[in-house]
């Protein structure tokens, strides 16, 4: 075969070649192409074994044309296969669509109780300054709640118009009316430096209306050491009221009295729907009392067998559900132990 | 407790509007509740004089009423009958407004009516609906009726709290305003000149000097009863008393005014004229002016006229001797009772009154014969009594005043700030307390109306509030080692795992009525029907300490369900208490769920899914690991309240926690929860004492696992537990999981039988486990499945 003949095939093979990969629509027929192309028995394949029979001088330049025509054919199929790809892995995702907005399947969530939250974020609170929670009976010693407690056997508290006693324990066992005498066996226990927290529940002789119960819960502290002021009691409920009703809260401390302290008063917040304008949640005195507090009286340091002279403290108790009410604008306790569902659900978010 | 700022003034100045004086008092400890005018509620009622009255022609209850107000005459209709030509009445003119009514010109059964004439109830100076109220002669015709009746006059509701009885009068209030304005204090002076010419006929014997210390009598001759004049009616409403009588409303009043409480006596019907204080007789009985015939206990303090009682003392006066319209001499009483002896008897009695709430917080000794003196001048000037001049003053027993010592230094260090000795001294003589200099301390003298004052604390405390809480600076006490313990963040995570897993957690009243538990039909001997009962319960259905929390939690699913709630989860944390021989019953925490309807209802991605045993026991389950315990030993258990085939035991380890399973159909009907509603009560305790220690980290091995299925066929009765605890000990220590993936029963089994598959991981120490290997354990567990289970290898 002459030169011309030779260039003149391989020519061909190139032209024809690209010619039938560019024909192919699909992976399966641009692998036809290539066979017919590239393999055996292709023009171009028969091409170059017939570069055997050319002198040796020409074979160089001849086989130069012949791998440039190969390499140029196999740029053209890697290209298409490109291509081909492209739309498959396209076709793929249309195939594989989902509808996003669909609903996901979350497992069933809950939540705990608001007023274990509202006790939680009070603990909290209290923990980040030191303390520890401590906890007592329920079914107290008369002694623990009234006579520890600064009230004589006078005392409107110790009748049976305004407290629970036991059957058959000659007033001597009863429902604590508070979680006060928690704080006294805790100081019984151990030496100062006390500071608790003592949640739990208590129990009065009220008459059940949109804000009373017979069974509530309460939130009392105690801190006893040397040197403890009133000062140090005012910042510390500063602190905890604005922690759990806004860091901006005007906050006053009202004198008032409580048998167990001395002197005694109650925490007062700014009205935090109307800021001290007046308004129903307030009952028109721009201020919601919060809590009562005060100076530990120095009869129960006593009574615990601390030296009065050396150490003092404070005390104070909340009703857990007045604070989860005012923080979440419930306007029946009763609504927080009914355990409605549609109630509780309200619950989930929140920081806790 | 009400105070007018009008009155308040006749014993203060006062310079400064309302809202400063609230808050003052606010900051003093004497909460101020409200503040109200209440003629800012009525407008346009002016004083009108009756020209004429005449039947109304439609109707036989009205009548037409010709007015005068100044210069201008109105016709208007009336339905009241009680006055005559010439009274000065109040007229609501046309445009008025009072409380809850616009007044309009309208035709009344074809008359037309230019206004109203108004009662005391529409006014709200009475109770009075019956009658129009009539005004003194001389109110200036056409005048408005606000500053007529002294409704212009501010209203203050105070929050007196129990340490401070002297706060309970005008009198008290107003040494407070003193105090903190730094105005003075006007006494109460009585001064009035006393016939010579009238006696006193009574005597007095007091035979318990510690119940009453002191008894005074003044005795008034010739007093006329009758209404008292508007301006005290006035006034004792505002504050709440219902006017009676003007000698009887003189002791109202001069409670209200100097905080003393007195009782006047019809003279002529006590016996003899003779007044004995002594306590009562066994079996004595007596009637107090409220008609109620009471027993008497042998520590209530009579006073008697030497045979029979006629009054409560300090409480409430006797019925036979009253003073009534036909009382023409009067025994006036002023005394100080022992607080505890009326706070006793207040509370047996179950009667508490003006005078019982004043003398069981402690009243001033001192103010005895001020407050005397004081209602016998109002019963001469308003019921022309004579008074006696002969003022009989039992004082069987001296009341010393208090003395206490104040180390200044000691009022800063308790209350964190600095306040000069000089000023600390200056507070307390402002509030009449007497203090002198002692080589670096205060001595004080307390006054007799201060009961509540008897340490040094109770001195800072008045120095404190005085000086102001709002002057305290901020600061933080130093703190100690905070934190919770191990098995109270336990007790957190535990609510919050089962929150998560989808559970709501309830809170539950611990009083229930034993009848709830008797619903859950528990035999005779079982322990939770044995409860702590209450003496005084508010009802019947709360007396009791529940032993269980599951009759609440029922409740609670029954209140749920009656919101067609399609399912509810709930649990519960807290105490049950049970009776024990102590004092106190044993309080242990628990933790009961009640399970009923849809879990999750259907979804696209699948079917509804009910509560049922197994999703309730996964719950638990993963509780559980969740607080790092191993898993729960579950034992089929019957027995009431459970169905009686699908109820287990709960165990962890060895110790037992409780039950779960779900309910005996009956039980679901007496609690009104639909069927197979599930619940478990479990036992914190032993929980709480196998908490893990912190968790150790296992290194994953790097060899891979092998893993084996294996399909075993035993009696559909063998419990499914029992194969997989086969083949964990056979296959130790190779086997390190064994996990039931499915249960099957049916024709290829054959009836009666069931196959139960499960897949197992294998590993050996430090090097990967061949396939050939977890064969021979295979080989190996076989010959114990068929000898402890009778189970077979399903091929």
């Amino acid at each position: 075969m002459s030169d011309a003949e030779m260039r003149q095939n391989l020519e061909r093979a190139r032209r024809e070649g690209l010619e039938a990969i560019d024909a192919a629509t699909d992976m399966a027929s641009l692998e036809d192409a290539r066979i017919k192309v590239l393999g055996r028995k292709a023009p171009l394949s028969r091409a170059r074994s017939g570069l055997r029979d050319v002198p040796e001088e020409q074979r160089r330049e001849l086989g130069r044309v012949a791998n440039d025509v190969t390499a140029e054919i196999n740029r053209a199929i890697a290209a298409k296969e490109k291509t081909f790809m492209a739309t498959e892995t396209a076709e793929r995702w249309e195939r594989e669509a989902i509808d996003v907005t669909l609903p996901g399947e979350a497992p069933p969530i809950a939540t705990v109780h608001p007023l274990t939250k509202t006790i939680w974020d009070i603990v909290d609170v209290f923990v980040g300054l030191g303390y520890r929670v401590a906890e007592g009976p329920e079914v107290e010693l008369s002694t623990y709640i009234f006579d520890a407690l600064n009230m004589p056997p006078s005392h409107p508290a110790r009748s049976s118009q305004a407290t629970f006693f036991i059957k058959s324990s000659g007033e001597e066992v009863l429902l604590r009316s508070e979680t006060s005498p928690v704080q006294i066996r805790t100081m019984e226990s151990q030496e100062p430096p006390v500071y608790v927290v003592c949640p739990g529940r208590v129990y009065r002789r009220d008459t059940q209306d949109a804000t009373h119960l017979s069974g509530f819960m309460q939130i009392e502290g105690l801190a006893v050491d040397e040197g403890v002021t009133m000062a140090d009691l005012k910042g510390s409920l500063e602190h905890f009221a604005r922690e759990i009703f806004g860091r901006s809260l005007e906050v006053r401390l009202r004198p008032h009295f409580f048998p167990f302290t001395e002197p005694s008063a109650e925490l007062d917040v700014l009205c935090f729907k109307c800021r001290g304008s007046g308004c129903r949640m307030c009952k028109q005195e721009g201020w919601i009392e919060v809590l009562g507090c005060g100076m530990v009286d120095p009869h129960l340091l006593e009574w615990v067998g601390y030296d009065p002279a050396r150490y003092s403290g404070f005390a104070f108790g909340m009703g857990v559900e007045r604070i989860c009410m005012l923080a979440h604008g419930v306007s029946d306790i009763r609504m927080l132990w009914d355990n409605d569902v549609r109630v509780l659900d309200q619950f989930k978010g929140g920081a806790t | 407790m009400r105070v007018t700022l009008n009155w308040l003034r006749e014993f203060v100045d006062i310079d400064i509007d309302a809202e400063k004086l609230v808050e003052l008092l606010n900051f003093s400890g004497t909460k101020v509740e409200s503040v109200r005018t209440p003629g800012d509620d009525l407008h346009g009622v002016v004083v009108a004089e009756v020209l004429n009255i005449e039947e109304h022609p439609n109707a036989d209850s009205l009548t037409l009423v010709d007015v005068r107000t100044d210069g201008e005459e109105q016709r208007v209709v009336c339905g009241a009958r009680n006055f005559s030509v010439g009274d000065r009445v109040p007229l609501a003119r046309v445009g008025a407004r009072l409380p809850g009514m616009d007044i309009t010109e309208r035709k009344i059964r074809g008359q037309v009516s230019r206004g109203m004439l108004c009662s005391g109830a529409e006014l709200g100076v009475s109770r009075d609906h019956s009658g129009i109220l009539v005004l003194p002669p001389d109110a200036e015709l056409g005048a408005d009726v606000v500053p007529t009746l002294g409704l212009d006059d501010t209203l203050l509701e105070l929050e007196i709290t129990l340490n401070r009885p002297d706060c309970m009068s005008v009198l008290g209030v107003a040494r407070e305003v003193a105090a903190l304005t730094g105005q003075t204090l006007r006494r109460s002076e009585s001064k009035f000149d006393t016939p010579t010419d009238v006696g006193s006929p009574v005597k007095v014997a007091i035979e318990d000097s510690q119940a009453c210390p002191r008894y005074l009598v003044r005795y008034i001759e010739g007093a006329k009863i009758g209404p008292s004049p508007q301006w005290m009616a006035t006034r004792l409403l505002a504050c709440g008393v219902r006017p009676i009588s003007n000698v009887v409303d003189v002791t109202n009043y001069v409670l209200l005014e100097l905080g003393h409480p007195m009782h006047a006596f019809d003279a002529d019907k006590v016996a003899n004229q003779a007044i004995v204080v002594r306590r009562a007789r066994k079996g004595e009985r007596f009637t107090t002016l409220d008609g109620v015939e009471r027993d008497l206990h042998r520590d209530d303090l009579l006073i008697t006229d030497g045979a029979k009682p006629i009054g409560l003392a300090g409480i409430m006066g006797g019925e036979a001797t009253e003073v009534s319209e036909s009382t023409s001499n009067v025994i006036l009483e002023s005394a100080y009772f022992d607080p505890d002896t009326i706070a006793f008897t207040a509370r047996r009695q179950n009667l508490r009154t003006e005078a019982s709430a004043r003398f069981e917080r402690g009243m001033d000794v001192e103010m005895a014969p001020v407050a005397a003196a004081r209602a016998a001048q109002l019963m001469s000037e308003l019921a022309g009594g004579r008074v006696s001049a002969t003022v009989l003053d039992e004082h069987a027993k001296r009341l010393e005043r208090v003395k206490v010592r104040l180390r200044p230094s000691r009022t800063d260090k308790l209350l964190g700030i600095s306040i000069p000795p000089a000023e600390q001294a200056e507070r307390l003589r402002s509030i009449e307390m007497e203090v002198s200099d002692a080589a670096g301390a205060l001595d004080v003298l307390v006054p007799a109306f201060r009961p509540d004052v008897t340490r040094e604390v109770d001195l800072i405390e008045e120095v404190g509030r005085l000086h102001g809480f709002q002057e305290l600076p901020s600061t933080l006490p130093r703190g100690a080692a905070g934190g919770l313990e191990r098995y109270q963040r336990a007790e957190r995570k535990l609510r919050q795992v089962l929150a998560d897993l989808g559970v709501f957690e309830a809170v539950t009243a611990s009083l229930i009525s034993p009848e709830d538990v008797e619903k859950l039909g528990l035999d005779e001997s079982n322990p939770t029907r044995r409860m702590v009962e209450v003496a005084n319960p508010m009802v019947e259905d709360e007396r009791a300490m529940r032993t269980t929390l599951l009759p609440s939690l029922l409740r609670a699913v029954a209140l749920n369900r009656s919101q067609r709630s399609q399912g509810v989860g709930l649990f519960e944390i807290a105490r049950i208490y049970e009776p024990t021989n102590e004092a106190l019953p044993q309080e242990g925490l628990v933790l009961a769920g009640a399970f009923s309807g849809l879990r999750r209802e259907q979804e696209w991605t699948g079917a509804a899914r009910p509560w049922d045993f197994f999703r309730v026991k996964g719950v638990l389950e993963a509780a559980f690991e969740g607080l790092g315990l191993g898993p729960p030993g579950f034992v089929p258990a019957s027995g009431m309240p459970f169905h009686p085939t699908r109820a287990a035991t709960v165990s962890l380890g060895s110790a037992p926690l409780g039950a779960l399973g779900e309910l005996h159909p009956d039980v679901c009907e007496r609690f009104d929860v639909a069927e197979r509603t599930l619940v478990f009560e479990l036992s914190l305790a032993p929980v709480f004492e196998d908490l893990p220690e912190r968790v150790q980290l296992q290194e994953p091995s790097r060899f891979p696992a092998a893993y084996i299925d294996m399909a075993v066929v035993v009696d559909d009765a063998v419990a499914a537990s029992k194969v997989g605890d086969v083949i964990a000990r056979a296959g130790a220590p190779e086997v390190v999981s064994v996990r039931l993936f499915d249960v099957y029963r049916g024709e290829q089994v054959g009836d009666g039988m069931k196959s139960l598959a499960f897949a197992l991981e294998l590993r050996v120490e430090g090097r990967t486990m061949t396939d050939d290997e977890a064969l021979q354990v295979r080989d190996r567990i076989l010959p114990a499945l068929q000898e402890r289970t009778g189970g077979t290898i399903r091929a």
